[in-house]
Formats: C-alpha cells, sequence, structure tokens
C-alpha cells in the first residue's frame, strides 16, 4: 500500500487528471439523472405483512387520505354567500385534474335522508343556494338533525363548514397545492376564512420543505467549516483541499446513485452531512501530521514530507475509514430501502474520502507544493512539555479518579434519560408550533373530529353476512362510543353501525329512541338494501364488503403524534376479545398506521445496526491492534457518546424518528476515527518513549490536535443549523454537534484514562513504572 | 315516468311496425330514429324474473333475483317488484308509479323486518337503481325531448347496420354530458351505448348482449352495463317473460307489497 502511494506520487498529473475526469463523469450523471424521491409510500417496504395488508384494505375500502378545506365565517355559515362559496369551490376542487370528482364531500354533495310521518325522504341538502330567510332556516334544521353530517362536515358551533377531497398517494406537488391555495385565496371575503390542511398538505410540504431549507443552509454550514479549518489549519491550500475531498466524495456518491438509476430519498440529503463531519477528519490528520512534521524539519522537501506522512498515516486513516464504512454497511440489515441505500451509499462515499485523502492530497502537495507553516511555530521543533495539550494530558491522568467517577455518573444519567426517549412518527410535529400549517390544524381539530384518521379493520374471516349481525354491530357500536367519550383525542369515528342506526332512525319517523342498532337482522339487511336503492352506494362501499365480512371502522383523531395514535389502538384492541368470541381479528390500515408501523421499523434497524456495527468494531479493532483488549478500550468513547445522545434526546424530549434515529450512526463512525487514531498514536509514542506521562503527552499533541480541528470545525458548521427554520434540522444540528462534542471529549479524556490505566502497551515495563 | 325495469330492458326495444312503414330512401333525424327507439311496442303488461348480478372491481359479486309486474294504465304506469333472493331480503317489495305528466314518480318500499309500508320520495334523476351500475334514466326513463339528438353516422358493427346517434341534454347540469347510442336500421333495437360524465370523459358504457321475441314482441332479456370509471358491472338478466297476460291494476297495490308472492 505504502508503495503504492509513493509510486503514485510520481504521477501526480496522471491522479490529478483521473480524479477530475471522474468527477466531471459523475457530475453530469448526478445533474442529468439525479430524481428526488417524495412519495413516502415508496420508502415503506412493499412486503412487510403490515403495509401488504394496509395497502390492500386501502384498495378494497378506497382509503384515501383527505385534503381538508375548510371555510369559516364568524357569523355562521347558513347564509347566501357562504353556501355559494361551498358549492363554487366544491365544483372547481371537482373539476381539478388530479382529483376525482367523486372524491370529493361537502355539505353541497352530501345526501340527507330523513323519516317522516309516512316515510323516508332522500334530498340533497341543497343544489340552487337557499335565499330566503325561510329556507336558510330549514337548511339548518336539516343539518342540526343529521348526525352523519352535524359535527363531520358542519361544526356544532355552526360557524365552519368543511370540504373533503381525497387523493392519491402519489399526486401531491408543490404547484397541485399552490392551485389549491390559490382558489381557495380567491373566494376568501371580508367575512369568509378558508383554511386548507389534511395529511397529504403536511406529507407534502414537509417532503419538500425538509431538502429546501437544506439547500439554504448548507452553504452556510460549509462557509462556516471552512473559515474555521482555514483558522486552524492557517493554510488557503489545505484547507481548500481538504474540503475538495469532501465536495469530490460527495458528488462521486450521488454521481454513482444517479448513474445506477436509484433516487435521491429524504434520508439521503443525510449523505453529505455524515460526508462532511468524517470526510473532513482526514484531511484534517493528514494535514495535521504534515504540519508536525515541517515544524521538525523546516527544510524537508515536498516529496520527503509526503513521504513521510504517508508512511506514518497510511494506516490509520485506512483503519478508520474501513471500520467507518462497515459500521455504515450495517444499516443493509434495515428492512427500509431508504436506509439501506443511505449505509451503502454512505460507507461509499467514506472509502472514497480516505481514498482521495491519501491520492489526491499527496498529489495536489506535488503540485500546487507543500503549506506555509509559519516561521513562529517551525522555531520550536521539539516536544514541548508546557505546551496545552501537554498539560492538559498531565491534568486527565492526574485526575482520573474523578473522571471516572463523572463519566460512570453521566453514562447513569444517559441511561435514566433514555427511559423517557419516545418514537414520534409525526408529521405535523416537525413543523414550528406557529407556522400555518400547524395553526390550521389545530383550528380544524377545535372544529371538527381530527384530521388524522386511523382505520380499523375487522375481519370476520370469510364467515359471509358477519357484520349484518345485531350483536355484533351492537358491539361495534359500543366500542366507538367507548374510544370517543374515553379519550379526548379521538374526535370522531365512523362506522356501517351508524348507517345501521340512522336507517333505523329514519325509517321510525325520526324517532330518538330508535338511533341504534335493531335486533333483526334481516332488518338490518333490510335497510342495507334501501340504503343501497337510495343514497349513493359508494358510501356503503366504503365502510364495508360486498360480503360482509370485512369492516372498515374509521376514527379521527386531534393529532398524528406516536403517543396518540398509541393510546387509540391500545384502548380499541381491549375490545379484542369479545371480537374474538365471533370469530373477529383485528388489523389496522391507514397513512397514519402505517406511519407508526414505519417508525418502529427504522428504529427496530437502527438499534440491531448499531448493536452490529459495534460488535464489528470491537473485532475490528481488535484485529488490527492485535489486541481483543484494544477492542473493548477503543468502542467505549463510541459508547458512551452513543448513550449520551440518547440520554440527551430523552431528556430534552426529542423524539426518536427517522432523522434522529439515523444520527447514532455518526456517533460511531466519527467515535472510531477518533479512537483509532488516537489508540495508533499512543501506541507509537509508548513504543517509542517508554515514559507513560510523556506518551500521553505527545499522543495529546498530534492526535489530539487533529481531533480538536475535526471537531471544533464540523461543531461550528452545524451549530448553523441551528438558525434553520425546520425544527427537524435544527434537531440535526444540534444532535451533530453534540455527538461531536462527546466523541472529542470522550477520546481526550476517558479513553486516555483507560489506555494509561490498564498499560496496555506498557505491559512489558510495567513493574519498572509503577 | 321512471323505473319502468321492463321498458328499461327494452329502450333499445322491439322492432316490430317501427321498423316497416319506413322507407330506406327517406332521410331519417337523429330525433325520428331515437324516437323510434323509444316507442317501440311493449305490450300492456308483463311479469318476469329479473336476475341482477353485481361485480365490483375485486370481482366480488352480489346477486338479487326479483319477481316482477308491470302495467300501463295510459297516463300512468306501474311496476311492483318482489325480492325472492338473497335470504335476509326476500319478500321485500318495492312499487313505482311513474306519470306521464311532470308529476314525480310514487315510490313505496314495503320491509318485512318492519312489517310497514313506507314512502320514498328522492329528488334526484340520476338516482342508480338499487345499487346497480344503472340510473332510473338508464333504465329507459329519459324522455325523447330531454336532449337533443344528433345523426352521427350509419356503420356497420359486428355485421349489424346501426344509425349512431349522439344524444346531448339540454339541462347542462345533468350527470352526463352526452351518450352515443348504437341503434340496428333493421329494427331501431339498440345494441350499444355509451355515458359520458359531465368532464366529457368515457363513464359507463352498456351493451345489449341478447334480444329475443317474446310473444311478438321484441325484448332484451341480457345486457351489461360496465363503470369504466369505477371497474363496476351490473348484468341483468331476465326470464320467465310473459306479455299480456292480463296483470290485474290490484296487482299494484300497499296491500299487495305486504301480502308478497
Amino acid at each position: 500500500m505504502e508503495k503504492i502511494l509513493n509510486k503514485l506520487l510520481s504521477h501526480r498529473w496522471l491522479v490529478m487528471i483521473t480524479v477530475v475526469a471522474l468527477t466531471v463523469f459523475f457530475f453530469i450523471q448526478m445533474k442529468e439523472k439525479s430524481r428526488m424521491e417524495t412519495n413516502l409510500d415508496e420508502y415503506m417496504p412493499k412486503d412487510h405483512p403490515a403495509f401488504v395488508y394496509s395497502d390492500k384494505m386501502e384498495e378494497l375500502f378506497d382509503i384515501k387520505d383527505g385534503i381538508i378545506v375548510a371555510l369559516y365565517n364568524k357569523n355562521g355559515i347558513f347564509n347566501a354567500a357562504t353556501l355559494d362559496t361551498l358549492k363554487q369551490l366544491t365544483k372547481r376542487l371537482q373539476k381539478m385534474p388530479e382529483i376525482d370528482k367523486n372524491d370529493v364531500t361537502s355539505l353541497y354533495t352530501a345526501d340527507n335522508i330523513i323519516g317522516t310521518e309516512d316515510g323516508m325522504d332522500v334530498r340533497r341538502f341543497y343544489k340552487r343556494v337557499p335565499r330566503t330567510p325561510e329556507k336558510l332556516a330549514e337548511l339548518k334544521r336539516n343539518v342540526e338533525n343529521n348526525e352523519m353530517i352535524f359535527g363531520r362536515l358542519v361544526s356544532t358551533d355552526e360557524t365552519v363548514t368543511v370540504i373533503i377531497a381525497e387523493i392519491g398517494d402519489s399526486v401531491f406537488t408543490q404547484d397541485f397545492y399552490n392551485r389549491i391555495l390559490d382558489l381557495t385565496k380567491a373566494s376568501e371575503t371580508d367575512d369568509i376564512r378558508i383554511y386548507v390542511a389534511g395529511r397529504p398538505i403536511v406529507e407534502g410540504t414537509l417532503a419538500l420543505l425538509g431538502p429546501e431549507d437544506m439547500k439554504r443552509m448548507v452553504p452556510i454550514v460549509i462557509v462556516v467549516i471552512m473559515l474555521v479549518l482555514l483558522f486552524m489549519l492557517r493554510s488557503f491550500k489545505s484547507m481548500i483541499i481538504t474540503m475538495l475531498v469532501v465536495f469530490i466524495s460527495t458528488i462521486w456518491v450521488f454521481g454513482l446513485m444517479a448513474w445506477t438509476g436509484i433516487p435521491i430519498y429524504s434520508v439521503s440529503t443525510m449523505i453529505p452531512v455524515m460526508l462532511i463531519a468524517i470526510g473532513v477528519a482526514y484531511g484534517i490528520h493528514l494535514y495535521s501530521h504534515l504540519q508536525l512534521y515541517l515544524r521538525e524539519h523546516p527544510n524537508a522537501e515536498k516529496r520527503e514530507a509526503m513521504e513521510d506522512m504517508i508512511r506514518y498515516m497510511w494506516k490509520p486513516v485506512l483503519m478508520t475509514a474501513v471500520t467507518t464504512a462497515i459500521g455504515f454497511l450495517s444499516l443493509l440489515t434495515s428492512q427500509v430501502y431508504p436506509i439501506k441505500y443511505f449505509g451503502l451509499f454512505t460507507a461509499f462515499g467514506v472509502m472514497m474520502a480516505f481514498l482521495l485523502s491519501l491520492i489526491f492530497i499527496p498529489a495536489s502537495v506535488m503540485i500546487f507544493g507543500l503549506p506555509k507553516v509559519k516561521t513562529r511555530d517551525a522555531g520550536t521543533p521539539q516536544h514541548d512539555r508546557n505546551s496545552f495539550a501537554a498539560r492538559f494530558a498531565r491534568g486527565v491522568i492526574r485526575h482520573r479518579s474523578l473522571l471516572i467517577i463523572i463519566t460512570v455518573v453521566v453514562v447513569i444519567l444517559s441511561i435514566l434519560g433514555m427511559q423517557k426517549i419516545w418514537i414520534n412518527s409525526s408529521f405535523l410535529d416537525k413543523f414550528e408550533k406557529t407556522s400555518d400549517i400547524v395553526k390550521t390544524d389545530h383550528f380544524i381539530n377545535e372544529h371538527f373530529g381530527g384530521t388524522t384518521t386511523l382505520n380499523l379493520i375487522l375481519d370476520a374471516n370469510g364467515h359471509k353476512n358477519t357484520f349484518k349481525r345485531p350483536e355484533v354491530l351492537k358491539l361495534v357500536d359500543r366500542m366507538q362510543d367507548t374510544v370517543e367519550t374515553r379519550l379526548a383525542v379521538v374526535g370522531n369515528s365512523f362506522s356501517l353501525a351508524d348507517y345501521i342506526d340512522r336507517m333505523n332512525k329514519v325509517m321510525n319517523a325520526d324517532s330518538e329512541k330508535y338511533n341504534c342498532i335493531p335486533d333483526d337482522q334481516n332488518l338490518i339487511a333490510q335497510y342495507l338494501l334501501l340504503y343501497e336503492m337510495s343514497g349513493d352506494p359508494e358510501n356503503l362501499k366504503k365502510v364495508v364488503n360486498y360480503d360482509y365480512d370485512k369492516l372498515n371502522v374509521t376514527f379521527q383523531l386531534k393529532s398524528d403524534n406516536s403517543l396518540a395514535i398509541n393510546s387509540a389502538i391500545d384502548l380499541i384492541n381491549r375490545f379484542g376479545p369479545e371480537f374474538k368470541k365471533y370469530d373477529i381479528s383485528m388489523n389496522y390500515a391507514g397513512s397514519g398506521y402505517k406511519g407508526l408501523v414505519f417508525a418502529d421499523l427504522i428504529l427496530e434497524g437502527q438499534i440491531k445496526s448499531i448493536i452490529i456495527s459495534l460488535i464489528i468494531v470491537i473485532i475490528l479493532l481488535s484485529l488490527m491492534f492485535r489486541n481483543v483488549w484494544i477492542g473493548f478500550i477503543g468502542s467505549v468513547p463510541i459508547i458512551i457518546t452513543a448513550l449520551i445522545s440518547f440520554g440527551v434526546m430523552g431528556f430534552l424530549n426529542i423524539p426518536l424518528n427517522t432523522t434522529t434515529a439515523l444520527l447514532s450512526s455518526i456517533a460511531i463512525g466519527i467515535g472510531i476515527d477518533y479512537a483509532v487514531h488516537f489508540i495508533e498514536q499512543y501506541r507509537l509514542n509508548a513504543a517509542a518513549t517508554g515514559d507513560k506521562i510523556l506518551t500521553a503527552e505527545r499522543t495529546m499533541a498530534h492526535s489530539g490536535r487533529a481531533i480538536i480541528f475535526n471537531a471544533i470545525a464540523v461543531i461550528a458548521g452545524f451549530l448553523v443549523l441551528l438558525f434553520s427554520v425546520f425544527p427537524p434540522n435544527r434537531e440535526l444540528g444540534a444532535l451533530v454537534s453534540l455527538n461531536m462534542f462527546t466523541s472529542f471529549v470522550g477520546t481526550l479524556t476517558i479513553l486516555l484514562v483507560i489506555l494509561h490505566s490498564t498499560n496496555i502497551y506498557f505491559k512489558k515495563k510495567k513493574t519498572e513504572n509503577q | 315516468m321512471k323505473t319502468t325495469i321492463i321498458k328499461t330492458t327494452i329502450l333499445a326495444a322491439a322492432m316490430a311496425m317501427a321498423g316497416h312503414g319506413i322507407s330506406r330512401a327517406q332521410q331519417l333525424t337523429g330525433r325520428d330514429i331515437v324516437e323510434k327507439a323509444y316507442n317501440l311496442p311493449q305490450g300492456n303488461d308483463r311479469t318476469s324474473i329479473l336476475t341482477m348480478t353485481l361485480v365490483n372491481n375485486n370481482g366480488s359479486t352480489r346477486v338479487r333475483k326479483i319477481k316482477q309486474f308491470y302495467r300501463d294504465f295510459g297516463t300512468v304506469e306501474k311496476n311492483i317488484m318482489f325480492f325472492l333472493s338473497p335470504a335476509d331480503v326476500k319478500n321485500t317489495s318495492f312499487m313505482n308509479w311513474s306519470y306521464d305528466s311532470d308529476k314525480p314518480d310514487d315510490q313505496w318500499i314495503y320491509l318485512p323486518a318492519l312489517k310497514k309500508v313506507k314512502r320514498i320520495s328522492s329528488d334526484s334523476k340520476s338516482d342508480y337503481f338499487m345499487g346497480s351500475d344503472f340510473t332510473y334514466d338508464d333504465l329507459g326513463d329519459r324522455k325523447l325531448d330531454a336532449d337533443v339528438h344528433k345523426l352521427l353516422r350509419e356503420e356497420t358493427v359486428d355485421g349489424i347496420p346501426c344509425y349512431v346517434v349522439e344524444s346531448i341534454p339540454k339541462d347542462e347540469d345533468y350527470m352526463y354530458s352526452k351518450t352515443i347510442t348504437w341503434i340496428r336500421k333493421e329494427n331501431f333495437v339498440g345494441l350499444k351505448k355509451e355515458f359520458y360524465d359531465e368532464d366529457g370523459e368515457l363513464l359507463k358504457s352498456l351493451s345489449i348482449k341478447e334480444v329475443k321475441k317474446i310473444d311478438g314482441f321484441w325484448i332484451i332479456t341480457h345486457s351489461e352495463m360496465h363503470n369504466v370509471q369505477n371497474g363496476h358491472t351490473t348484468i341483468i338478466k331476465l326470464t320467465d317473460v310473459k306479455i299480456n297476460t292480463g296483470v290485474p291494476a290490484s296487482m299494484f297495490t300497499e296491500r299487495m307489497m305486504m301480502r308478497g308472492i
């Protein structure tokens, strides 16, 4: 390896041209073929049983997410102006190419089935806009008397009415959203306010907002890192080349992705983040070594300097790269494809960054010359025992007992904090509390059942007509009542039972006494036939299947937060044993539920991957250093970093989600790098000096310096993200910075203490030293 | 005039005399052709067994068997239906009186489990008939001059020479923006029909699968309506058709609905 690298020093132009050519190639690939995947359904593993089932049921019951357009008039909605706006908006939404006409529901499209003395009356609530006070009063009365409308399409305080437009999964685009907003804005008057909400809007905006914010913030992050690097490396050339290594490897990664036809998923936007944090380190360690070498040999030729750098550094850099890459490759065990790709491509990027560091940096130095080293520095060729690094190293060793106690306390606190950690698959929680989207959602939740839906699928396992049985429907009714009254977060629920209740009431002259499930199964069947004959049979399709052996019960929730959804599921599941008596099983479907399962999958995969990569890291470190104990010692800073990361999230109430869970990868990737460099230096210095204190001082001066440079540059860069307008990106910035900080502090303190106390590289001289 | 199930089947109905008197040389307008199709003789009364099969987009089916009686009283046409199966709706009956005047139809339903006859009133002309893909209008309740008819062309389909007529409703709010009907030149019985939705897109297509001459009248005994937008299909088959057997007026009463057959 060393020989090849040295040989390449002579072929610097060839190296340079190859790197540039490859970069151009990948850049063109990236430019031409890159495709962003914003459809969140594409993220879900298609063959996972929960998703397969949910997709099947969504198809069967036509379960789609709805855009909610709410018309608010503080003077009430029963006036010609509001009703006319409602009619016009309904019609315009029906005409939009993205929306199926029959998927738009509002007071204008709804049927009003009412009971009369001698029979039943099926009418539209209105077709022509009612203008006289009598007609308006009649409409108001009809709405108030129809439980399937009142509180569902019209708020009970009668100031808000909604239009629900259900759309398919991949329909949402920014342009579509803008056209809806234009449409609604144009319909607003002094009295009428119009709000747009619903999961497709939230999901779609989120998919667009995150990467957009990143595009704005990343350049600033990079500039800050560059400035800090410039300040620390004291060389413009070194800084530029270090950054180039990161940029080029990032281009190669995304170019390869485009070339192989793999789309950019939202988690893939984390790849540059990882590569910046990790890739910068290679350059820093190399340059840091080079600078120290030049201080000691102020008159060295560039070829000599490069050969020295390669001789001392290729091994630790290779080791860090391989361990980091393997850490990311462990993500291949995840069931979620975007995460697999994330692991694979980040590993590729890490290896490229490593390769470029060892090829491109020397080639650049050969071509553009050595970085200048300040003469002031050049005057102190020998190791300075009074330097900050040396004093720090001695301090650490002197206070080692204290440090161990502190570490133990921090670890215990972190483990306590981890108990509080919770998983959140909510989309709304990712928005600013003061954002329009959150405010609109609150507004609609205040007036209606809820913007989030959870579908419970009751499956009678092939026993046809089960859901015509009175005792079964009564149980469904009771379950709905219980969940609605016991959980404040569940605003509404809807099932076949509601239709039967309504028909029973209507056929008994609208008597409230009959607003229930009748005892006669034939009567239920006859009501259903009557509903098909007089109402819209498509409505029934959404609640029960043709054979009456599968039922869809819809719960409306006021929050899409995982705690809320889980509380509903827990309560619903308590009815499981009762349904079991009729051989009915319970399952869930719909986007909210899929999100929940998906978050669990990611987390499960992440935890599995952390454990796997820890084991691999321990084995690799043991092999590289030919010592099992080093494997364990080296993993200590990683474990501490990961624990603190999760602990802080617990204490700060930051929930785990796709982004934050992935961040633990960074703890491992960076933790290993630091540990490898530090241990390697410690080993070399131990062998060279044979003095424990001096070894500590020198290691601190060499590796410690590079580690601090790396940590400060990346922390400074990522702290910029704290000013992001997008909360998840803020969390990202904070957590990356935190991980960098704990990794570097952990390495420079506790790792040194352990190396020192275990005498691992001083075994032979143990007796002499003590 | 709503819900004349039989007429339904006969929208495209029989040839009989209509076809005879026409000289081929005479240029028929779209309206003439549709008028002849609408006015095909159907007999004064009729009894039959109607089997309606609903097929949804998953391929699941619901089959309903109905015994029906029809009689034309001149200014009013009366229709009564009794469900024979499925078992849980057996003896449910439905009666419809449809008037030549603009008076809306009278409808009654009897649910045996409720033991009460109830009147149903509805303001929607576009109601689907018993959850099928046929609206009452599709089933033959459309008035001739509710649409503007235009002969588009003459063509031969499956060896059968047809007139192709486009009908555009005068009411802009009607559920179809237009229909196109293929009518057999030979006997003015329909062959197929396409229904276009408000946006001008094909919504449904009707095909007449079987026409039989029964007691001297052309009767459509098998037709299929396919909704291309939701994948739903309705198949209607008529059996045991008897025409002009003298169905008594007392057949069309609430008492009869409750008694059943």
